[in-house]
Parts: structure tokens; C-alpha cells; sequence
């Protein structure tokens, strides 16, 4: 019983330290004032109709969207089908793209930010198209396995084969079937691949910089001018961002209920 | 000319040969089983069959054409895989009617033989439910209905019963043998279950490290096994060197033969003309359903097996005569 009030207390701290910072930022974007008191003085939506009224904001969150859903589309269109020939019809050569998963993972961002502008700033191209492309190389490991793990829960390769001997191509057995079954994880690790883009903040600040305003770069330049203002950026990316694990949770469940023969 | 022939066929991955050598013919309506070991290329012939995997050599005709070179969707040959491999995203229904509807069967005639179809595989009041609703036989039942509807030349059958219950794998072997029957469809089944193989084929080939070690009836191969190999593999035949044997029963054997086989059930406790002696102590009593499997101990271990209702019983430790018709005892090659 003692061991049980102290595992309690315990997960209390813990949430109230995980969540308390949140709940303090959220709850900043509504405060009329909130200098000397415990509480907010005051709530207020004057702050998140600022910030949707500034332009600035506007064209930096949709800087944002652009920048990441076109990673996640490139990376869809050039990744995944490398990734359904190679587990479908190359295991062998999977290693390879487990050692580049693990590369990703392995480069801190300030280091691959230096070596970005050594290596592209002299040949004359766009250093946001240069961000881009280590987008699409950054979030390999979401599209990798959430397309792997597709593949492997439904046997991809017998329902390949069991549909060719109904009478189809192998591109209508993978139109037809494939890629319908194996859609919800594929979308899961296209939403979270968006989600760690959008929040991505090093490489775009060292390698483009305030030249292509991002949500981060925008959020960083006004927590030196307004804290609430900071502080609803935060609220939306955060409701943004729940939005995306709920849709992310959602799919992965169906996911594994459509997998589960 | 046989319905389905394969002619020296053979199989490579790299420089392990998987087949060697298979020559088969096939009539049409028949039943045929490859039955052997796990890895002894028995699935490797129905994928090179249904063109899903490429033979290294050799030659498949079915209904009198070379089927090398023929694409898996152009062959006309059905096959349920042991995961079922139904598509998840698909009613039961759908998943029957999908073949047809990539024929583009008029939708009337879709319904209706997907009905039919239901019918035989007793599903038709799971028409609508997904396949992760089905209880493993049902699944497989919604597979066969499947690859029958779209009426193949050959259905293959790729140890479709091994991942179900032995209660369930009963009822479905004969379900299997009698929709076969019903409509007169050719099938090979791939099988380990020797038990499974006897109780539905017309013939079986029994296969042993990418060749076939022995074909012929069920019984044939199961009273006169040619081979060790076969005499271990089909039934529990106690196997004897020549010597051995010799000492045991007092006899001299056939030089030319160097092992000989028994079976357990041909072993008996009473003593009939022509029969030759078996002296053991009995040293394990197993009762295994309607079966008591003893094992006795004489110049070497051998096993028999009585009835249970008609058996005797054996006291361990205690030395038994045991006999056996002569001509139940089989010169292996």
C-alpha cells in the first residue's frame, strides 16, 4: 500500500512536470496580464486574433506547410515505392536502407547544417530547395518503417501473388490491393514525418535563415518582442500538433485491426 | 497425353539445387498430394506451377501447352496459400467476387456464382464480414472459394490446413476432397501431414531433398514403401538392418537387401502359420486414441501396435513372443 502511494506520487510529479509547462504557456496566450499574480489576471483572445490578423504569421505558417507537406510528397513518391521493391522482392538489400535510417539519426543538425552550405553554396542552388531534399532524406526513417511494418503485417508478397492468380498485373495487384491495405500506415508515417518537420527549426534557421520565414523562425523572433504572442504560436502548434497524433493514433489502430487475420 | 506433365524439371537458388530432376504426370480430376519434409522442394513445384516462381530447367504442360514463359495472370491456375492471403480490405464477398470482377463478368453473373460459391463453402452468411471477423477455417474456406470461382485448370493447394486446430483440418480435408469430387477439379496439395495426405488423394508423390523419392495410391505407398527413407516418413515402420533382424527372428534375408521394414500393426501376440517369431521385453506402453503403441526390446527395439479394444496388455519388464507374417516383412531398397 505504501509502495502504491509512493508510485502515485511519483507519476503525479512526473505529469505535473511534463504538463505544467504546457498548461502554463497555454494558458499565457489568453492572459490580459500575468506578471505578480499566482493566476492570470485576466483571459483574453486579443493575443491569437493578433497573431491571425499578422500577415507575417499567415505567410510564415504556410512557409511551413509548404516546406514539410512537399518533403512528405517527395519523400511518398521517390521513397515508397524504392522501399515496397526492395522488402517485397530484394530483402537482401535492406541493410542498406536500415544503414542510412541509422546515418539519419546519427548527424546532429548543426553539423549537417555546416556541411549543406559548404557543399551546395557554390554551385548557385536555392538553399530552401537544398533544405528541402535533406527534409525528404531526414524523415526516411517515419516512411521506412511505417511502409515496412504495412508490408510485413499484411504478408504483402503472398497477396501479390494470390492476385496475380486472379487475373491481374502486378501494378493492378498493387493498386488494388496493396496499396489500399497497407494506405492507413503509410498516411501514419506521412503525418508524423509532417509533424517533425514542421517543428524543425536548426536546419532551416542555419542554412536559409530569416529569408524563408518559417513558424519557428517567426515564433523565435517574437518571443524577443511579445511573450503572448510567443506564446499562442505555441498554442496553435501544439493544437496542430495534437490534431496529427490523434489522426496518427487513430490510423495506426485501424491499421493493426485491418492486419490482425 | 496426361492433363498436367512436368518434365525434368529443376530448381537452383545459386548453388543449392532445391529441385532435381521431377518428372509428374497428372490426369485431369485427380487428386494428387506432394507430400515430404519441410525444405524438400515440395512448394517450390506449385510455385513453379503457378508461374510465380522461374524453373531453372524443365518444362510444364497443362491442357497440352508450355506453360515457360507464361505469365502467373495468363495460366488459369488457382491457389490457396497456408495465411489464406484473403484481402484485408475486402469483405468476404468481395474477395470471392474479385477475380471474376477483373474478368469483367457482368455483375449479375458475379453475384450469382459468388452465391454459388458461398454456397459450397458454407459461408454464405458471411458474406459481408471482413476477413479479420473469421475464425481460421472460415478464412481458408473464403481462400478456396475464391480461387475456385474463377474455375481454373488446377487448383493448388499450398499446406492450406496446417495452421488450423486438428479438429477443424479434419472437417475441412473432407470438405476439400469432397468439393474436388463435386466438381470434378484437378488439385495439388502440398502437405508434411502424412495423415492428411492419405485421407484425401488419389496419388501421392513423396518427396525428399528436391526429388521424389516414391509415387503411387495411398496404400501402395503405404504398404510397400521402397525406401528408409519412406518407410520412416509414412506410418512408424521399424526399420531393421538385415543382420539384426536376422538374429531376431532366426532367419537368413535376401543378401541383396542390406535393411528391411515392419509394420507396427503387422506385429501381433498370437501365433499364425508361416509367421516368423520376435522375441522382446516389453519396455513402454503408449496409449495414443484407439491405438496402444508398446515398445519391446530384443536383438534391437522395435514397436507394435494393437487395437485398443482388441489389445493386450503388456507388463514392462516382462519378455513377449511377438510374430509376423513373412511377406510383411519388406526388403527395403
Amino acid at each position: 500500500m505504501k509502495k502504491r502511494g509512493f508510485a502515485d506520487l511519483f507519476f503525479l510529479l512526473l505529469v505535473v512536470y511534463l504538463v505544467l509547462p504546457v498548461v502554463a504557456t497555454m494558458l499565457y496566450a489568453f492572459a490580459t496580464n500575468w506578471n505578480k499574480t499566482i493566476m492570470p489576471e485576466g483571459l483574453t483572445f486579443k493575443w491569437l486574433a493578433t497573431l491571425f490578423q499578422d500577415a507575417e504569421f499567415i505567410q510564415a505558417f504556410g512557409r511551413s506547410v509548404l516546406l514539410s507537406s512537399g518533403a512528405v510528397v517527395i519523400a511518398l513518391l521517390v521513397i515508397v515505392p524504392a522501399i515496397f521493391v526492395i522488402v517485397l522482392y530484394f530483402p537482401k538489400y535492406e541493410k542498406w536502407i536500415q544503414m542510412a535510417v541509422v546515418m539519419v539519426y546519427s548527424f546532429p543538425g548543426i553539423i549537417l547544417a555546416v556541411g549543406l552550405i559548404r557543399v551546395y553554396s557554390k554551385f548557385g542552388v536555392p538553399m530552401i530547395l537544398v533544405v528541402l531534399g535533406a527534409y525528404v532524406v531526414g524523415i526516411l526513417p517515419y516512411i521506412y518503417q511505417g511502409t515496412r511494418n504495412s508490408l510485413r503485417n499484411v504478408d504483402a508478397r503472398q497477396l501479390l501473388d494470390a492476385a496475380q492468380l486472379l487475373g491481374v498485373s502486378k501494378l493492378q495487384a498493387f493498386t488494388k490491393i496493396l496499396l489500399p491495405t497497407v494506405y492507413p500506415g503509410l498516411f501514419a508515417g506521412a503525418l508524423l514525418s509532417f509533424s517533425v518537420l514542421f517543428g524543425e527549426f536548426v536546419l532551416i534557421n542555419l542554412v536559409v535563415g530569416s529569408r524563408f520565414e518559417t513558424v519557428q523562425i517567426y515564433l523565435m523572433k517574437k518571443l524577443n518582442t511579445s511573450g503572448h504572442i510567443a506564446s499562442a504560436v505555441v498554442l496553435i502548434y501544439i493544437v496542430l500538433m495534437g490534431l496529427l497524433t490523434f489522426a496518427i493514433a487513430t490510423l495506426t489502430k485501424r491499421s493493426k485491426g485491418a492486419t490482425n487475420l | 497425353m496426361s492433363y498436367i506433365v512436368i518434365e525434368g524439371l529443376h530448381k537452383k537458388y545459386g548453388l543449392t539445387t532445391v529441385l532435381s530432376n521431377i518428372d509428374m504426370k497428372i490426369e485431369k480430376g485427380e487428386f494428387i498430394t506432394l507430400l515430404g519434409p519441410s525444405g524438400c522442394g515440395k512448394s517450390t513445384i506449385l510455385r513453379i506451377l503457378a508461374g510465380l516462381t522461374d524453373a531453372s530447367a524443365g518444362k510444364i504442360i497443362i491442357e497440352g501447352k508450355d506453360m515457360m514463359g507464361v505469365q502467373s495472370k495468363d495460366r488459369q491456375v488457382g491457389m490457396v496459400f497456408q495465411s489464406y492471403a484473403l484481402f484485408p480490405n475486402m469483405t468476404v464477398k468481395e474477395n470471392v467476387a474479385f477475380g471474376l470482377r477483373m474478368q469483367k463478368v457482368n455483375i449479375a453473373e458475379v453475384d450469382q456464382r459468388v452465391q454459388e460459391m458461398l454456397e459450397i463453402v458454407h459461408l454464405s452468411e458471411k458474406a459481408n464480414a471482413y476477413p479479420k471477423e473469421l475464425s481460421g477455417g472460415q478464412q481458408q474456406r473464403v481462400a478456396l472459394a475464391r480461387a475456385l470461382i474463377v474455375r481454373p485448370k488446377v487448383l493448388l493447394l499450398d499446406e492450406p490446413l496446417s495452421a488450423l486446430d486438428a479438429q477443424i483440418r479434419k472437417k475441412l480435408q473432407a470438405d476439400l476432397r469432397s468439393i474436388q469430387q463435386k466438381l470434378g477439379i484437378t488439385m495439388i496439395l502440398v502437405t508434411h501431414d502424412q495423415e492428411e495426405a492419405m485421407a484425401v488423394s488419389d496419388r501421392i508423390f513423396v518427396m525428399n531433398n528436391g526429388m521424389i523419392a516414391q509415387s503411387g495410391t495411398p496404400t501402395a505407398i503405404y504398404t510397400s514403401p521402397e525406401s528408409e527413407f519412406i518407410a520412416n516418413f509414412i506410418g512408424h515402420y521399424n526399420v531393421f538392418t538385415r543382420q539384426a533382424l536376422e538374429k531376431m527372428i532366426g532367419e537368413t534375408l535376401p543378401k541383396e537387401y542390406s535393411k528391411f521394414a515392419i509394420r507396427p500393426e503387422a506385429i501381433h501376440l498370437d501365433q499364425r502359420q508361416g509367421d516368423v517369431c520376435m522375441t522382446g521385453e516389453a519396455k513402454q506402453s503408449l496409449m495414443s486414441g484407439n491405438v496402444i503403441r508398446t515398445t519391446l526390446e530384443g536383438e534391437c527395439l522395435f514397436t507394435m501396435e494393437q487395437l485398443h479394444q482388441r489389445g493386450r496388455s503388456f507388463e514392462l519388464g516382462k519378455k513377449y513372443m511377438c510374430y509376423v507374417a513373412k511377406e510383411d516383412v519388406i526388403a527395403l531398397s
